[in-house]
């Protein structure tokens, strides 16, 4: 037992010690009851800057041409947009015959604009897309829509990326880096960017006068428009290789920022492996899905095309739908109207985050971004996941 | 109503989790709620390129190794779990100033005898009452196992056995230190560690922090392998073997009540029919938002009154992925204190500024060599506010102004302490700040912690009132608020040991 010879304290301390909760009783008991509620400001003003879900109206529609459309939107309360970073997506959610449609989209317009009310979304008709060509077709001006708050870490960061930034971009991809542009021009962020904009010609260039603007602005921002299917003055011809890279981004260390479709990447990774670019310099936005698993190594070709039986349990609540292998399994959820919370659509954000009780799953291994202890316990991110084998999975509540 | 449960957690953060498993393994038919998409609450990891992190663990207490198990260690054997635990060899590097101003860089390893040896060279004359103070807190060990063990506390037998506990445990920890003529320096060195309870070492109850120092030195700290989401996993893996039945995404709205007693919980995915519910949700937001308002006892309207400015410590955590190894930037240390002084008192009022100097720097892969891929190194930076206030009245610009502002300053004090320059070799970088707690956790003001552990509302104060705090019929308040304090370790106890209650009251009602 204890050898401590402390100074005896004697009966003063047991008191002292068993005295202590009568302390408490009149601390508690001369406290007031009258007052109640719970109001924290933290929490009221971090539900400000992150709302969960933002109610719009249409405010405006203009056609970009190419099949792409910006949406001018302004929160139905009247207030602001939720503040964001230029680069980052929202999440548009949709109602479509009864069933909630999410597609991540783009933010076009900078954060300034979010001051004056409004923020700018512009959809790409997809061919085989389902919410863009509902969107193009359906919404009008005045229309209620809801989206979820700012989304993404694509965007620029002082203390990581380089001053000078060069961006590799194609198609509908352009539009995080025009934000990017209006943010420079508008003083929120701070940095020089040069721009090479890839398309197969000038017909399909997009924002060509939201860019001029902005030139007309500020000089740290450059354009540099390359075309793959045409020739013309002034203009870059080709693909957006190494060599290309190089003469734009100079003697200086930069920063290469990538936003464009999946061949793009699988193009532009090639490339930046010539520039022995490291992954610090090198930032990719997310692209979506991967579409065609089965062309990618250590898919089961027999998985292909069949239609798989998926146990869906979500609460108190079970389903039997069916899966398209050739689909990912958020699809298949979303098909059936029982998709719950997801955002990226590009298995990084783990918002769709979802239990594999039973069966087999095809994990494209560019798109595995779960978490360590997930992959252990067989968690999956459905939206980059594909059934190879029925199967049964646990997922969030979709309310 | 469709099912019914035995019992329904609400809140699958660390103490919600522990209470879950021990009601499944004392065969109750158990619903565990959690209005996030996954469990955990802080105990998480997030991902930023090739990198995860883990939000909030520096290292954890009471768990013990091997025949030595802590009280935490005890739990996790009983129920089940298996953790991939690495020990941290050492306390702490500590940069900072004395009470009486000069200079302090030391560091101080796990270990009794280590502990002391180092102390010693560091501040002469202090072996001696040291040897005392260790013998005193492992009395106060095996003081609070026997009167935490679930049976009735005999005064005599405690009067007996435990005399140096009940003299000192009255007390403030800075008196007792003093007491036991503990150098100055030497208790600046001890009381490294005060922030961890929140509240400063002349209000700070002895039992409570004399008992963490003995857990933390003697017993040594751990931390999971593959961070603290991978603890969450083994719990909620071990809930569903045996049959726990969990709802994610799913709000608890409001308690429903039968007259005076708990039936069930209205949620987002309807009504739930149960027998007893396990709150882990800050009492404040209960009485505010979910039970009928005359239902509330006078008395904790009461208590929560008088609580109403002792909300914990409030954090901001700044994260760094960096592309090089911890060896090559020459960061050898686990755990680095950055305190502008020593003194306790002093720079818990410092802590209500935003702009305070209080930094604490971890890096994981000192100790965790796999934390991040192959020559890079994962790194974080803690810091302290006693106050909230300055959050919630920036402007959105402002807000992203005083984030930057942060970065900056935790790469200006690894320049300045450690003369190391990290900045060419940033690859990720996030900061979670009390907002950003708020969002995830729903907690007041953004507190992952409960109620400071003040002189008239700390631990033993909070037990001997078990009874009387928290008294509505079914309805037992679990987590970082209740009755245990708060940390890992703590709301893993409450979690497990108001479960234990709540099976109890089952058990008398035939079930």
């Amino acid at each position: 037992m204890s050898k401590v010879k402390l100074k005896n304290y004697g009966l003063k301390d047991i008191m002292y010690f068993t005295n202590k909760p009568k302390e408490r009783e009149k601390r508690i008991e001369a406290a007031s009851s009258q007052k109640s509620g719970a109001v924290f400001k933290v929490n009221e003003k971090a539900a400000e800057r992150h709302p969960e879900q933002q109610e719009f109206v249409i405010e405006k529609i203009t056609d970009r041409g190419e099949g792409v459309k910006s949406y001018t939107l302004r929160k139905k309360d009247g207030t602001n947009p939720a503040f964001f970073r230029a680069g980052q997506y929202v999440v548009i959610r949709q109602e479509i015959d009864g069933k909630l449609i999410a597609r991540p989209v783009s933010i076009s317009s900078g954060p300034v604009e979010t001051l004056d009310g409004t923020i700018e979304v512009t959809v790409k008709l997809v061919p085989d897309g389902f919410l863009s060509k509902y969107i193009i077709a359906n919404w009008k001006v005045g229309d209620e829509v809801k989206t979820s708050g700012p989304q993404g870490l694509f965007y620029y960061e002082g203390f990581r990326d380089e001053k000078k930034v060069v961006a590799c971009s194609g198609g509908s991809g352009i539009t995080p880096i025009l934000s990017m542009a209006k943010a420079i021009a508008s003083g929120d962020e701070d940095f020089e960017l040069t721009v090479l904009y890839g398309s197969k010609n000038r017909n399909e260039i997009l924002f060509a006068d939201e860019f001029a603007e902005v030139m007309a602005k500020t000089d740290k921002v450059k354009l540099v428009n390359v075309l793959s299917e045409e020739e013309a003055e002034g203009y870059e011809s080709g693909f957006i290789t190494a060599d290309l890279i190089k003469k734009y981004a100079g003697d200086d260390k930069y920063s290469l920022f990538a936003s464009g479709p999946q061949v793009m990447y699988e193009f532009l990774d090639k490339e930046t492996d010539r520039l022995g670019l490291d992954l610090k310099h090198y930032r990719k936005e997310i692209f979506g899905s991967v579409k065609q698993p089965w062309t990618l190594p250590g898919y089961p070709a027999e998985a292909k095309d069949k239609v798989f039986n998926l146990k869906v349990k979500m609460c108190n609540k079970e389903y039997e739908i069916p899966c398209n292998a050739n689909e990912n399994m958020l699809v298949a959820l979303e098909r059936a109207g029982i998709a719950g919370p997801n955002r990226c659509r590009g298995g990084v954000c783990g918002w769709c985050r979802s239990r594999l009780i039973s069966g087999e799953v095809f994990i494209p291994e560019l798109t595995d971004r779960r978490r360590g202890a997930d992959k252990k316990y067989g968690y999956i991110h459905p939206c980059a996941s594909f059934a190879i084998s029925d199967c049964e999975i646990e997922v969030p509540n979709n309310k | 109503m469709a099912a019914k449960y035995d019992v329904v957690v609400v809140g699958s953060g660390n103490a919600g989790l522990s209470a879950a498993v021990s009601c499944v393994v004392q065969g109750k038919k158990t619903l565990l709620i959690e209005k996030h998409n996954l469990p955990g609450g802080v105990a998480s990891s997030f991902s930023r390129g090739r990198f995860e992190f883990d939000p909030s663990v520096h290292e954890i207490c009471d768990v013990g190794a091997g025949d030595d198990l802590g009280h935490v260690g005890l739990i996790m054997e009983k129920n089940g779990i298996d953790v991939d635990w690495v020990t941290v060899p050492d306390c702490y590097r500590c940069i900072s100033k004395y009470s009486d101003g000069t200079p302090m860089d030391v560091t101080i390893p796990a270990g009794r005898e280590a502990y002391i040896d180092a102390i010693e060279k560091y501040v002469p004359g202090s072996r001696e009452p040291l040897e005392k103070f260790f013998d005193l807190i492992y009395e106060i060990r095996l003081a609070k196992v026997y009167m935490f063990d679930g049976t009735p506390n005999d005064p005599k037998y405690m009067q007996k056995h435990f005399p140096n506990t009940l003299k000192t445990c009255g007390y403030d920890s800075l008196s007792v230190m003093k007491a036991l003529k503990i150098p100055q320096k030497a208790i600046d060195i001890i009381g490294v560690y005060w922030p961890y309870l929140g509240v400063p070492l002349d209000e700070v109850n002895f039992f409570h922090f004399g008992n963490m120092i003995d857990m933390y030195v003697t017993r040594r700290a751990v931390v999971p392998h593959h961070t603290s989401h991978e603890i969450t996993m083994t719990f909620m893996n071990r809930f569903y073997e045996l049959g726990g039945e969990a709802w994610f995404n799913c709000r608890a709205e409001e308690f429903l009540f039968d007259g005076d007693k708990i039936c069930g919980v209205r949620t987002s995915m309807g009504d739930v029919e149960c027998d007893q519910v396990l709150a882990n949700i800050n009492p404040h937001i209960i009485y505010a938002n979910m039970m009928p308002k005359e239902l509330v006892p006078e008395r904790e309207k009461k208590l929560y009154a008088a609580r109403k400015n002792n909300l914990s410590t409030r954090f901001s955590m700044i994260y760094f992925a960096l592309n090089k190894s911890c060896e090559e930037l020459g960061l050898t240390d686990y755990c680095v204190f950055f305190a502008g002084t020593a003194d306790s008192r002093k720079e818990y009022e410092n802590l209500k500024s935003i702009d305070n100097d209080y930094n604490i720097l971890i890096s994981y892969n000192n100790i965790i060599p796999d934390a991040s891929p192959e020559g890079t190194c994962v790194i974080s930076f803690t810091k302290l506010f006693s106050d909230g206030k300055d959050w919630s009245e920036m402007t959105a610009e402002e807000y992203y102004k005083a984030k930057d502002k942060m970065i900056e300053k935790c790469i200006e004090d690894v320049k300045k302490n450690l003369n190391i320059d990290i900045t060419p070799y940033i690859e990720e970088v996030e900061v979670a700040t009390p907002m950003t707690f708020a969002r995830y956790l729903g907690t007041p003001e953004g507190t992952p912690y409960g109620f400071e552990v003040k002189s008239w509302d700390g631990v033993i104060a909070r037990m001997t009132d078990i009874e009387a705090d928290f008294n509505i019929k079914g309805l037992r308040h679990i987590g970082a608020g209740s009755f245990f304090g708060d940390g890992y370790s703590s709301t893993w106890i409450n979690g497990d040991m108001t479960a234990g209650l709540a099976c109890a009251d089952l058990e008398e009602g035939g079930k």
